[in-house]
């Protein structure tokens, strides 16, 4: 029955302008969700003018147009104007959320805009509420999913363009005791109600697009999840654009490529100048350097994941190995796991209280960088012994039974069949164990931290902190036993400090500025051992593969 | 066999209640069979001269009074047979009498699966293989096996083949050897090279001898697995139905490849198919339901006139 009808669309002469109605209103939906999220990041301003009308106004007229749109959409196929296939209602679901918004916008405008007390404000939002929900669910499907949406998008819309919700503007509701009492701005009302209401008439003229129906609810479900990854991603990436934003130009303070511009350094006795100049990333803070840096954090954090990652690897991978081996399948095997999935949910100044409690009177006793080293390397075990395990567990038994019918032994197996296969899913196991430990503060907190913002000379020399000596254990490490700092743990430092305290005087940025660039560092640091991780398993894989 | 540890015993436990419907199963068509049949006829079921099988040759593998239970599975009763070498040995019957539990009777692979217990005797080469002190690394490199599927393993095709003879020490490509100027790349291509052309694969692989072995097709990858198998230089060569993944061009060139085989191996290949058994075969040892060997003799014997009436409805399709 459908494809006869919806032969019929095809030849129908008025298809062409609602299709293209439907395609615009579409297309117009996505662009405000766009719209409303750079919004919601404060890439745009509210008050700011778009074509020297305010930015608020356009949205309002925007939404309005749309709410039109949709409407005229579902009007037009009621009553027949072009084919379409609508089945005889919307669906409960729809029917549900329609009624729910309507109810909660009843209550809102009740209370907050009508001022009606006490419980007065529950009739009304009845009555909006019943009503959406009637009309969604007891009319045809091409009346229900459009005129609710269209009249919310026209509603908020016409709020917007008669400036009843000014840049001054403010809702508390009056429910939350008075004194803190939590308060809505236009900066968030605007945009929120933007995105919400495009969603929703993006939904439903994807569904008037395609004529109502299974194939409606097939394309409205579509729009509905593109624009919702649209979001996540938009949100992702806002999140790292933001951060590299504030920080990147801090960070690229008077940075200078050269012969000779760069601090002194010495190779093996032989002494030059870096050709390149990074005060930012090269200096300690200090008032002997103009521009503050935070070399000693940037080594320190990556010396703690070098470490942390050397100490828990080998131990992690060989007890996945004894696990998924060796050991019977059964309770045993059962006990670890629980208890590895329960280390590896341990709150992490949890672990922080075992490396200050345990490790630190054992290393001098007191805070240094083999305490953290160690700390965040038990924090990594657990996770990578899980994944390996599932990773050996996944390497089929073919590969043994070939093995052991040509006569090599059972560790020989292992060594060189089982590990290299099961060699991608550890390393996807440390790619996100990794970025778990970089970031973390509270263990480094206890057991590693040293001064606030320690000068360049405060940097550990782990590799030059090696010294050989004559007798048992031949060789020390003096750098290991010194306290340092690390990124995440500076942050946290700056941010205590006091974001506005005059702490760079010389500087040519502020405390905050400073603290957006360390943000920037951190994360950059901490996606190239992401890169490192994943270019490993690439190769990896590439050799299983090819 | 060592002494099960007590998880062994819970997870055993668990298997046969698994598999106790199945069991119970087996069971009753057992009785059926014995009821059905008249005890004149059981009488006939076995006979001791129908797999006393004469030859002139010398025996390579000897079977005598062999028994494998898995858990309380009876899979083989009392299997004796001799296999002489330098032939081709076809092992034939239906599904689940245990031609791949006998198969892996001779180079000891039964002992990777937990629940399977094996009493009586094998000897290879006049040596008792259930004894104590066998040195199975030796065993299994003079019993080579090729699989039911391809597998092999993820790595290039030359490390495929040159990586039983590497773990056994006999070529040396290890970075030590290599920088004591011991290393034998040149050996070890030459060896790889060797295996491939005896399994009748090397024209087709000769230029990309280091791309990943995946990368080939079914047929070409079953002949990779069995130049593997030939690179460890072994005498006797298990195939578990090598060729059941494989179309018909395939199949026979492995089948032409196993008739060249037995000139310098003794070949015991398990096949459901009966042309290609009566094709490839020097002798056929047929194997009934229940784990019971019924019926030994050249292949000619078995296939033109079988002693026993249940072969020969076994072969000539009328069960099984
Ligand atoms: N790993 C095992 N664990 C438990 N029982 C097994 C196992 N392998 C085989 N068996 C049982 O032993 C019996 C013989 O099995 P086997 O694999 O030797 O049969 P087959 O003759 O090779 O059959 P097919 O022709 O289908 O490969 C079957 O009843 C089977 O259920
Ligand atoms: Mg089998």
């Amino acid at each position: 029955m459908s494809t006869i009808t919806s032969r019929n669309s095809l030849v129908n002469g008025g298809t062409n302008r609602y299709e293209f109605v439907a395609g615009a209103t579409i297309a117009l939906s996505a662009l405000l969700f766009a719209l409303g999220m750079t919004a919601l990041f404060e890439f745009v301003t509210l008050t700011d003018p778009i074509a020297g009308v305010p930015t608020v106004s356009v949205l309002g007229g925007l939404l309005v147009l749309i709410g039109i749109g949709v409407i005229g959409l579902g009007v037009s196929s009621s009553l027949e104007l072009i084919e379409t296939t609508p089945d005889r209602s919307a669906g409960l679901v729809a029917g549900v959320v329609f009624g729910g918004l309507w109810f909660g916008i009843g209550g809102i405008v009740a209370a907050g805009i009508l001022g009606l007390g006490g419980a007065g404000w529950i009739l009304p939002a009845l009555l909006l509420g019943g009503g959406a929900f009637a009309v969604t669910t007891f009319t045809r499907e091409d009346i229900g999913s459009t005129v609710p949406a269209g009249v919310l998008a026209i509603l908020a819309g016409g709020v917007f363009l008669t400036g009843v919700l000014g840049p001054g503007w403010s809702y508390s509701p009056g429910s939350f005791p008075s004194d803190n009492a939590v308060t809505f701005f236009p900066s968030v009302i605007v945009p929120g109600s933007v995105l919400f209401c495009s969603l929703l008439v993006g939904w439903a003229s994807a569904k008037a697009y395609a004529g109502f129906g299974a194939r409606g609810r097939h394309l409205g479900a579509h729009v509905l999840i593109y624009l919702n990854a649209l979001g996540i991603i938009a949100v992702l990436f806002g999140l790292v654009g933001f951060v590299v934003i504030k920080g990147a130009p801090t960070a690229f303070t008077e940075v200078a490529i050269g012969p000779g511009v760069g601090p002194e350094v010495s190779v093996l006795g032989l002494s030059f100048s870096l050709p390149v100049s990074w005060p930012f990333l090269m200096n300690g803070a200090s008032v002997f350097v103009r521009v503050d840096g935070i070399l000693p954090a940037v080594v320190g954090t990556v010396w703690l994941v070098v470490g942390a990652v050397l100490f828990a690897v080998p131990i992690a991978v060989g007890a996945a190995v004894f696990l998924a081996e060796y050991a019977d399948e059964g309770r045993f095997t059962s006990v670890v796991e629980v208890a590895t999935n329960g280390l590896w949910s341990t709150p992490s100044i949890v672990f922080g209280l075992f490396g200050a409690s345990f490790l630190i009177p054992r290393f001098g006793g007191s805070k240094s960088l083999i305490a953290g080293m160690l700390t965040l390397g038990f924090m990594l075990l657990p996770l990578v012994l899980i994944t390996s395990r599932e990773a050996m567990l996944a390497v089929p038994d073919e590969y043994r039974d070939a093995s052991a019918a040509l006569g090599v032994s059972k560790w020989q197996t292992i060594r060189s069949v089982v590990l290299p296969a099961a060699l991608p899913g550890v390393v996807t196991g440390i790619i996100l164990g990794v970025g778990r430990i970089a970031g973390e503060t509270a263990p480094i907190l206890v057991t590693m931290a040293g001064g606030t913002l320690p000068a360049g000379g405060e940097t550990v020399d782990v590799i030059g902190g090696f010294e050989f000596i004559a007798t048992p254990p031949f060789v020390t490490n003096e750098a290991l036993l010194q306290a340092s700092s690390a990124l995440p743990y500076q942050l946290y430092a700056l941010i205590t400090a006091g974001l506005g305290g005059p702490q760079f005087e010389d500087a040519p940025f502020t405390a905050l500025e400073f603290a957006w660039a360390n943000a920037f560092v951190l994360l950059t640091v901490v996606l190239s051992f992401y890169a490192i991780g994943i270019t490993t398993r690439y190769y990896f894989r590439r050799k299983l593969n090819r | 066999m060592s002494e099960p540890s007590p998880t062994t015993e819970t997870t055993e436990s668990e298997s046969t209640d698994t598999n106790d419907p199945t069991s119970t199963r087996t069971a009753a068509t057992a009785s059926m069979s014995g009821t059905s049949t008249t005890t004149g006829e059981s009488e006939e079921e076995l006979r001791e001269e129908w797999t006393d099988y004469q030859f002139a040759g010398e025996t390579h593998v000897a079977a005598e009074n062999l028994d494998v239970h898995y858990g309380d599975d009876h899979a083989l009763k009392d299997i004796s047979i001799d296999i002489p070498s330098e032939s081709v040995t076809a092992l034939i019957g239906p599904s689940g009498c245990g031609k791949s539990t006998f198969l892996r009777c001779i180079n000891r692979m039964n002992d990777r699966i937990r629940a399977a217990e094996v009493d009586g005797s094998v000897e290879v080469d006049g040596v008792e293989i259930y004894q104590d002190g066998v040195d199975l690394v030796e065993l299994r490199k003079r019993v080579g096996m090729v699989f039911q599927q391809p597998n092999p393993f993820p790595k290039s095709i030359r490390d495929n083949v040159s990586y039983g003879p590497r773990k056994h020490g006999d070529i040396r490509t290890g970075l030590i050897d290599r920088l004591l100027g011991r290393g034998e790349s040149d050996a070890e291509l030459e060896l790889v090279e060797r295996a491939l052309k005896r399994a009748a694969l090397y024209d087709e692989v000769s230029d990309r001898l280091g791309d990943n072995a995946l990368g080939l097709s079914g047929g070409q990858q079953q002949r990779l697995c069995i130049a593997r198998a030939l690179a460890t230089d072994p005498d006797v060569l298990l195939m578990d139905e090598p060729a059941s993944a494989l179309d018909p061009i395939a199949t026979s060139k492995i089948e032409d490849l196993i008739t060249d085989l037995s000139e310098e191996y003794t070949v015991v290949i398990v096949t459901h198919n009966m042309q290609q058994a009566a094709r490839i075969s020097d002798q056929t040892a047929v194997f009934l339901t229940g784990g019971h060997l019924v019926e030994y003799d050249d292949t000619d014997k078995i296939f033109e006139n079988p002693e026993s009436q249940r072969v020969e409805d076994y072969i000539s399709g009328r069960f099984g």
